[in-house]
């Protein structure tokens, strides 16, 4: 008995003294760094910022890329385009019928506030990383420019929305009791950020080249005078449109078609633009537009096809350095790839036979294997066309018509197009919209522009969807186009749902009102 | 003592030595199997022998004798000797004795000194549904379990829940294996059912507390099949089975493009020109994916027996079972060693060694995409069209660009190996009579290898793959748990009973994987080929990792019993977990019982009950069933370019939660059990009451914070209540005997407590019905309701669509048109919004139960299974297209009458629109909800027993699982409608594969 007692005494103490409760019980967290051990590292302030850029084109073809293209569906450059797959989420809203419980509406209402977060965790942490102090306030910036470029894009979309400005503000419980700001709220939060960023941002001239595709002041401007002209702050857009021209860092290329070709990343017009290369071993750093806006006939989904709409737009100019440039049509030669004398635009699964030449990669210079996430064709978000115009439009507004008008003659001069000095008043204002919409055709500006242009305070998609629609009615009545009305699976009266007093906005995600508990409202009449 | 007795004995025994007769015989148990070690007793005297491991005996009584023979589980016989020489004796169970010792963890009681709920099936009970595990064998057996399918795919392993739901996070109870806890994930699968000696479910806090944090979804334990002393026994059992599953009625050719032309046309469209001209049904793709016939195969070898030293049970289990398509199958073998030494009076050594390997193909979930592929495509594109493809290309592209099922069978290469090894060491010392030591050492070691190859085919622009990819993944575990338990039981003056337990414990889990993805096998076909670094393309993928949780744990527990009649049991855990941060990962759970046998008063007198005892139990749980990162807000990496080159972009990976705490569970229990003409009708009846508290669950967040992914949180409080209920008759006639075993059980939780900012927790969000959660629990009310629009019929014309307004007279559905649903605008807004949102049923069953019954006519015997549930409701998403046709999908057969139209006003289902303005298919609704209640033939089984000379027995059956089903639901089968999550997935049907129908011949062989 005694002996027995013993042992176990020495059994028992062996067991307790070998193990270290407080080793044994503190299990770290493997293979992955913690949120607050991270910043101690010089490094990190760069490599964090960089995560937020990754939401401004998202990481796969549907985070944010896809309700993008399906805005231009949604216009009257595009169609659905894709026969074959009618869908209500896509097929339905191009047509105004509209879904809002759309997954991509969902997931680009979640991934921009990804990105927000991203940048506040950057905004609240970097100041404590140990690295230069002009560094320092350079990511900074970035992460404010991102900020602002993700609530631009919202406000846009959605309208007003709930304002995050920290990321302390998403510890507290009080976060769920959060409610939308009003649009000139979110919109005075954009230029707080962008002005911060622009006194920190450097010049393009000032990057190496491995600096490429980060933020820059000019990219900053740029932006900034793109929501002053949407907020029709139309003295201070154009001075902020004006800067950017001036400032030397930015010039037209000289070949439009150079703007989108592989060969020329980071072109001279490119202002803010995201890289995408081709290596295999990281399968999402390469673009995803080639494959899903392009043709089902050449290894695309088919999506968003040019109108022939557009193409009568370009043709009433005479445009055809343009046009042949953002066109492809089925059964004509491919402009730039020799290769294809006859495209397959496959007309039995397309409304319209088309395809954007914009995303479009010649034969020769596509990888192999040609899919999603491995192209190497750079998206340009910005470029100094877009800027040109912006000083034009917001000129013109700003009762500075020959200002206007010089602007207007840069763009047309490129493209060979001769310029009416004439054109005065509505005139003027007709041309500089027109020139926008040929310029930046199939670029993702037209929906977001037809939306906010307005003529006697009406905005302009009105006259065009609708009922009574100039594009609905053009569809329905004057069109031959041997494709389109051929092809009826996607009805030609497309547009005709579209109704102003509620489609200027889509409508916020139902998971988020339910997420919410009804505290994010719907907008009217969704 | 002992000695005195057999001296008097022998005195007895020579004094009246003239008068005596021998009598030889044999004991045998109901399978006519011979019983070694039984008493045999000259009643009232002391003479007695045991029969021999062949349970044979002799012995020499008086003339007058009356011989009484007992056994441990058996009711006792008394046989009067008269005048013959040899005495055949056949002793029957007794059900009541049988449960007399009860495992209720670190240790073993008899079953009248616990006052808790427990609940026990018998491996025999297990083996006669010939069921692949011995979950399915638990349906409908124990009042208050309930066991939901999670499909019929070969392996697939049902998920066990008892009482409900107290945890919206995983609800799997805790598998105790002969004493060791195994993994959360663990699967009652993984052990062979014919290893089942018992399984013990402990269904209250008062009894499952003494495993505190890792008990609260209730705690099965296993105990294995041991040998005894006696010669060795060997046994076979085998059974050799079809399955058959039932075949959906899709529309053919014809019928599914009347549908798409009635969509366009109702929509003012022309009819679609490419279906024009199509002739014939086109394709069955039913038939061509899923064959009538599949295999099962079950054989079983056993060998026990053992010495007064050294027993031993040994066992090996071939498990075989195809699917009903081309591709899926899985294959078991278990082995099993188990043998205990007596190494001396004081010290007992029992080593169990038990070795299992598995060997699967996942069989694809095809069911849902053959629903929907369409009929006009063909199963193979022309042969003219095949030139230049490969051999998995040649796959007809479908119409609705639904993949083609039969390539995608055809591409389907996977290969799923599991091993392990288990043993468990115990070691019991008896210190002196009262005070036994026990160490246990129980060590797990698994691996887990998951390989596949996904060919390079292109069908179209969106089903390709231009270069072929191998996949590997390998997983590591180890787990062990090590306890230390000092036992003190006495009796005292014959009245007081006492068991005092003191333990303490270590429980540990680790476990690691490294998975890599590499491209271009440079041949699609060779298989040989197939490996990591037969791969030539660029594109590399490698990942890994690994965690480890542990608990260290102290125990306490003590029983008293006076005179049998009062019996008070209660018990403290302390654990530590590893899961949680420092500061709250200590977790206290105690629990107390009491019991009453009323029928051991001296004042009880009944006729009519020999058994009446109420019991009461309160009891505290706990579960650490969270993600091991739960706490941590960790930070992921990923790729972005800048400069033309990869940088690297770090990110918010996990938003952890630095307070989380444990979720402890609060029960109470109230039991009475009676037994009725010595035992011919028992009866028990439970009610619970459980209230769960800082219930774990992982939470989404509004998008709008950015939060990526799940948020770990502790929620709120559910309170659980339900009746366990259980009525058996057991009793014979000559030839004939009859059990009769029906359990019925009821179960509510309910949401009494929300956190802040979890007012409602919402769960299986659907994309095409608009991103809208399916399942919300909010305050109040039943957990994890369905949750959408009411609707109120269907607009027959344009009055009723006029008439349905708002009180201020705005027309509620301005876009609706007759034939399209009426939904109810229950805030009288005068729109249909968010705020509409209804609860619109319950997936909960009112009552399940379950009827056994067993009968025995001479040498025949049939047993039969009846389960059910009632009162419960399914979601049927396959509506969501199977009406509507909604994206180009097939349609059910007969779609057309089931439709609205100007003609067909009755019908159930709204119109056909491609539009759908009216969003009648692209929103939850009670649409979508159908009543789910069953009742299934589970299991019917007939069997015969031959007798063979030196064969101890030899039975063949013939057995049916899954004959019948009664039932009103239109899906493909009720009972596969459960999910992962009870709370988020529970009652929605995404048509995964059903239940299967078997049809088995079997052997039951004993030498």
């Amino acid at each position: 008995m005694k002996k027995s007692i013993i042992f176990l005494i020495i059994y028992t103490t062996m067991f307790t003294v070998s193990c270290d409760t407080d080793k044994f019980l503190d299990q770290p967290l493997q293979g992955r760094q913690q949120l607050d051990d991270f910043f101690s590292t010089s490094s990190s302030a760069e490599t964090f910022v960089n995560g937020i850029y990754q939401l401004v084109n998202g990481t796969n073809w549907n985070q944010v890329n896809f309700q993008r293209q399906i805005n231009e569906m949604a216009s009257d450059d595009n169609w659905a385009g894709n026969t074959r797959q009618p869908r209500p989420d896509i097929t339905g809203i191009a047509q105004y019928n509209v879904f809002p419980g759309s997954t991509y509406f969902n997931l680009f209402w979640e991934n921009h506030y990804i990105g927000i977060t991203r940048a506040n965790i950057s905004l609240d942490r970097i100041p404590e990383v140990d690295i230069e102090e002009e560094k320092k306030q350079q990511f900074i910036a970035e992460a404010k420019f991102l900020r602002a470029f993700f609530y631009f894009d919202l406000v846009r979309n959605f309208g007003g929305v709930p304002i995050v400005t920290t990321y302390n503000e998403i510890l507290e419980p009080s976060i769920n009791d959060k409610v939308r700001s009003s649009v000139p709220e979110v919109y005075t939060f954009i230029e707080k950020d962008l002005l911060e960023a622009i006194d920190d941002l450097p010049l393009k001239s000032e990057q190496n080249s491995s600096e490429s595709g980060r933020v820059t002041k000019g990219a900053a401007q740029s932006l900034l005078a793109k929501v002053y002209l949407f907020e029709e702050k139309w003295g201070l857009a154009q001075t902020m449109a004006f800067n950017v021209m001036q400032s030397g860092e930015y010039s037209l290329e000289p070949d439009f078609a150079d703007i989108y070709s592989v060969d020329n990343v980071d072109g001279v017009e490119s202002i803010f633009e995201i890289q995408y290369i081709n290596n295999p071993a990281f399968p999402n750093i390469g673009g995803q537009f080639s494959i899903t806006n392009g043709s089902r006939g050449d290894r695309g989904w088919g999506w968003a096809s040019p109108t022939s709409d557009l193409e009568n737009a370009f043709l009433s100019e005479n445009d055809v350095i343009r046009l042949r440039s953002t066109i492809i049509k089925h059964g004509e030669p491919v402009f730039g790839d020799d290769t294809v004398t006859s495209f397959n635009g496959l007309p039995e699964e397309n409304k319209s036979g088309r395809t954007n030449r914009k995303y479009y990669v010649p034969t020769d210079k596509r990888p192999e294997p040609y899919q999603r996430g491995q192209i190497p064709l750079h998206y340009i978000h910005l470029r100094l066309a877009d800027v040109i115009l912006i000083h034009a439009e917001a000129a013109y507004f700003n009762n500075d018509e020959p200002a206007a008008k010089s602007s207007l003659k840069l763009i047309r001069d490129r493209v060979q197009l001769p310029s009416n000095n004439a054109l005065t008043g509505d005139a003027l204002r007709d041309a500089i919209w027109k020139e926008r919409r040929l310029e930046l055709a199939l670029e993702q500006h037209r929906l977001y522009d037809i939306r906010r242009q307005k003529i006697n305070g009406v905005p302009r998609i009105a006259l065009i969807l609708g009922p009574e629609g100039s594009f609905v009615k053009y569809n329905t009545e004057v069109s031959t186009d041997p494709f389109e009305t051929t092809n009826l699976l996607e009805p030609q009266n497309s547009g005709t749902l579209f109704d102003p007093n509620i489609h200027l906005l889509w409508p916020i995600p139902p998971e988020e009102i339910q997420l919410s508990r009804g505290k994010i409202e719907q907008n009217p009449e969704y | 003592m002992k000695y005195l007795v057999l001296i008097i004995g022998l005195f007895f025994l020579s004094f009246s030595a003239q008068a005596q007769n021998t009598v030889k015989g044999s004991v045998v148990d109901e399978n006519n199997q011979l019983i070694p070690g039984v008493s045999v007793l000259e009643k009232n005297t002391s003479n007695g022998v045991q029969t021999d491991f062949d349970g044979n005996f002799s012995i020499k009584v008086d003339e007058n004798a009356i011989l009484v023979f007992s056994y441990l589980g058996f009711k006792s016989q008394e046989i009067i000797v008269g005048d013959q020489k040899t005495i055949k004796v056949k002793l029957t169970q007794d059900v009541a004795q049988l449960d007399e010792i009860v495992v209720i963890g670190y240790g073993a009681v008899g079953r009248d000194k616990i006052a808790t709920s427990i609940a026990t099936v018998t491996g025999e009970e297990i083996n006669k549904v010939v069921a692949s595990n011995p979950a399915e064998a638990l349906q409908g057996r124990a009042a208050g379990v309930q066991v939901l399918s999670n499909g019929g795919a070969p392996g697939a392993a049902p998920r066990i829940v008892i009482r409900g739901i107290t945890s919206p996070n995983g609800t799997q109870p805790l598998i105790v294996l002969d004493g060791v806890m195994l993994p959360a994930s663990t699967s009652i699968n993984f052990i062979n059912p014919q290893d089942i000696q018992t399984m013990q479910i402990l269904k209250d806090a008062a009894a499952s507390a003494i495993y505190g944090s890792r008990a609260s979804n209730g705690v099965v334990l296993i105990t294995t099949k041991r040998g005894k002393e006696g010669k060795p026994t060997i046994s076979l059992d085998a059974t050799f089975g079809m399955q058959n599953i039932q075949k959906f009625k899709s529309a053919g050719a014809q019928e599914y493009i009347n549908v798409m032309n009635a969509r366009r046309i109702n929509d003012g469209n022309t009819p679609d020109p490419n279906l024009a001209g199509f002739t014939g049904e086109g394709t069955d793709w039913w038939n061509e994916v899923v064959e009538d016939l599949a295999p099962v195969t079950n054989v079983n070898l056993r060998a026990s027996g053992g010495s007064e030293n050294i027993k031993y049970s040994a066992s090996v289990g071939v498990f075989d079972q195809r699917s009903n398509l081309q591709i899926g199958f899985f294959q078991k073998i278990n082995t099993r060693f188990n043998v205990d030494f007596k190494i001396s009076d004081k010290l007992q050594l029992k080593q169990d060694v038990s070795v299992r390997l598995q060997n699967s193909e996942n069989t694809p979930n095809i069911l849902f995409n053959t629903l929907r592929v369409d009929p006009v495509t063909p199963v193979f594109v022309n042969q003219s069209e095949r030139i230049g493809r490969n051999e998995f290309s040649i796959y007809g592209f479908s119409r609705n660009l639904v993949p083609n099922p039969v390539g995608q069978l055809a591409r389907t290469f996977n290969e799923d190996n599991f091993n392990e090894f288990f043993t468990n060491t115990q070691l019991n010392y008896k210190i002196n009579s009262d005070l036994t030591f026990s160490s246990q050492l129980g060590l797990t070691f698994s691996g887990w290898r998951r390989k596949n190859f996904n060919p390079e085919f292109e069908l179209g622009p969106t089903q390709l793959r231009d270069i072929n990819s191998v996949n590997d993944r390998i997983d590591q575990n180890f787990d062990y748990v090590f306890n230390n338990t000092l036992t003190f039981e006495k009796t005292i003056k014959d009245k007081h009973y006492v068991n005092f337990l003191a333990g303490a414990l270590v429980d540990s889990q680790s476990t690691n994987f490294i998975r890599g993805e590499r491209e271009g096998i440079p041949s699609n076909t060779n298989v040989d080929l197939r490996q990591l670094n037969g791969a030539e393309g660029e594109a590399q993928f490698v990942t890994g990792n690994q965690g480890t949780d542990n608990i260290l744990s102290g125990v306490f527990r003590g029983i008293y019993s006076f005179d049998n009649k009062y019996i008070v049991n209660g018990s403290v855990r302390v654990d530590q977990s590893s899961r949680f941060p420092k500061d709250s990962r200590t977790g206290v759970f105690s629990s107390a019982s009491f019991s009453w046998d009323v029928d051991s008063e001296d004042f009880f007198e009944s006729e009519y009950i020999n058994n009446l005892r109420f019991k009461v139990g309160f009891g505290e749980v706990g579960n650490q069933d969270i993600s091991r990162d739960g706490q941590f807000f960790s930070v992921g990496s990923g790729d972005f370019v800048f400069g033309q080159e990869r940088v690297i972009a770090n990110f918010l990976g996990r938003f952890g939660n630095p307070n989380l705490r444990w979720e402890t569970v609060r029960d109470q229990n109230f039991g009475v059990e009676m037994g009725f003409l010595n035992n011919t009708i028992t009866f028990s009846a439970e009610y619970y009451k459980r209230t769960s508290k800082d219930l774990l669950f992982n939470v989404e967040s509004p998008n709008f914070t950015g939060i990526p992914g799940l948020v770990a949180q502790n929620v709120g409080s559910f309170d659980s209540s339900g009746f366990d209920l259980q009525l058996g008759y057991n009793n014979q006639w000559g030839d004939f005997s009859l059990g009769l075993n029906l359990t019925a059980s009821t179960n509510e939780s309910r949401a009494s407590e929300l956190a802040p900012g979890n007012e409602q927790i919402l769960g299986g969000r659907s994309a095409v019905l608009g991103n809208r959660f399916l399942k919300i629990t909010e305050l109040g009310r039943t957990v994890g309701l369905f949750y959408g629009f009411k609707t109120d019929g269907i607009f027959q014309n344009q009055t009723e669509l006029n008439s349905h307004t708002s009180e201020d007279g705005t027309i509620i559905q301005p876009n609706a048109q007759p034939g399209d649903l009426r939904y109810v605008d229950t805030d009288g807004n005068g729109t249909i919004n968010d705020d509409d949102l209804q609860v619109i049923g319950n997936p909960f069953a009112d009552i399940i139960g379950g009827l056994t019954v067993n009968m025995e006519y001479k040498k025949f015997d049939l047993s039969m299974q009846l389960y059910g549930t009632a009162g419960n409701d399914v979601f049927n998403f396959n509506r969501q297209y199977i009406n509507s046709g909604t994206q180009n999908l097939n349609v059910v057969a007969g779609a057309l009458d089931r439709v609205w139209s100007p003609t067909n006003t009755g019908a159930e289902f709204p119109r056909l629109s491609e539009v759908d303005l009216n969003g009648n298919y692209q929103r939850p609704s009670d649409l979508f909800v159908e009543d789910g209640s069953y009742l299934r033939l589970r299991n019917l089984q007939i069997g015969y027993n031959f007798d063979f000379k030196g064969i101890k027995k030899f039975r063949l059956y013939v057995s049916g699982q899954n004959l019948l089903t009664f039932t009103k639901y239109t899906g493909f089968d009720p009972e596969v409608a459960s999910g992962n999550n009870v709370i988020n997935n529970f009652g929605l049907d995404f048509s995964r594969n059903p239940v299967a129908r078997t049809f088995l011949l079997g052997l039951n062989l004993t030498l």
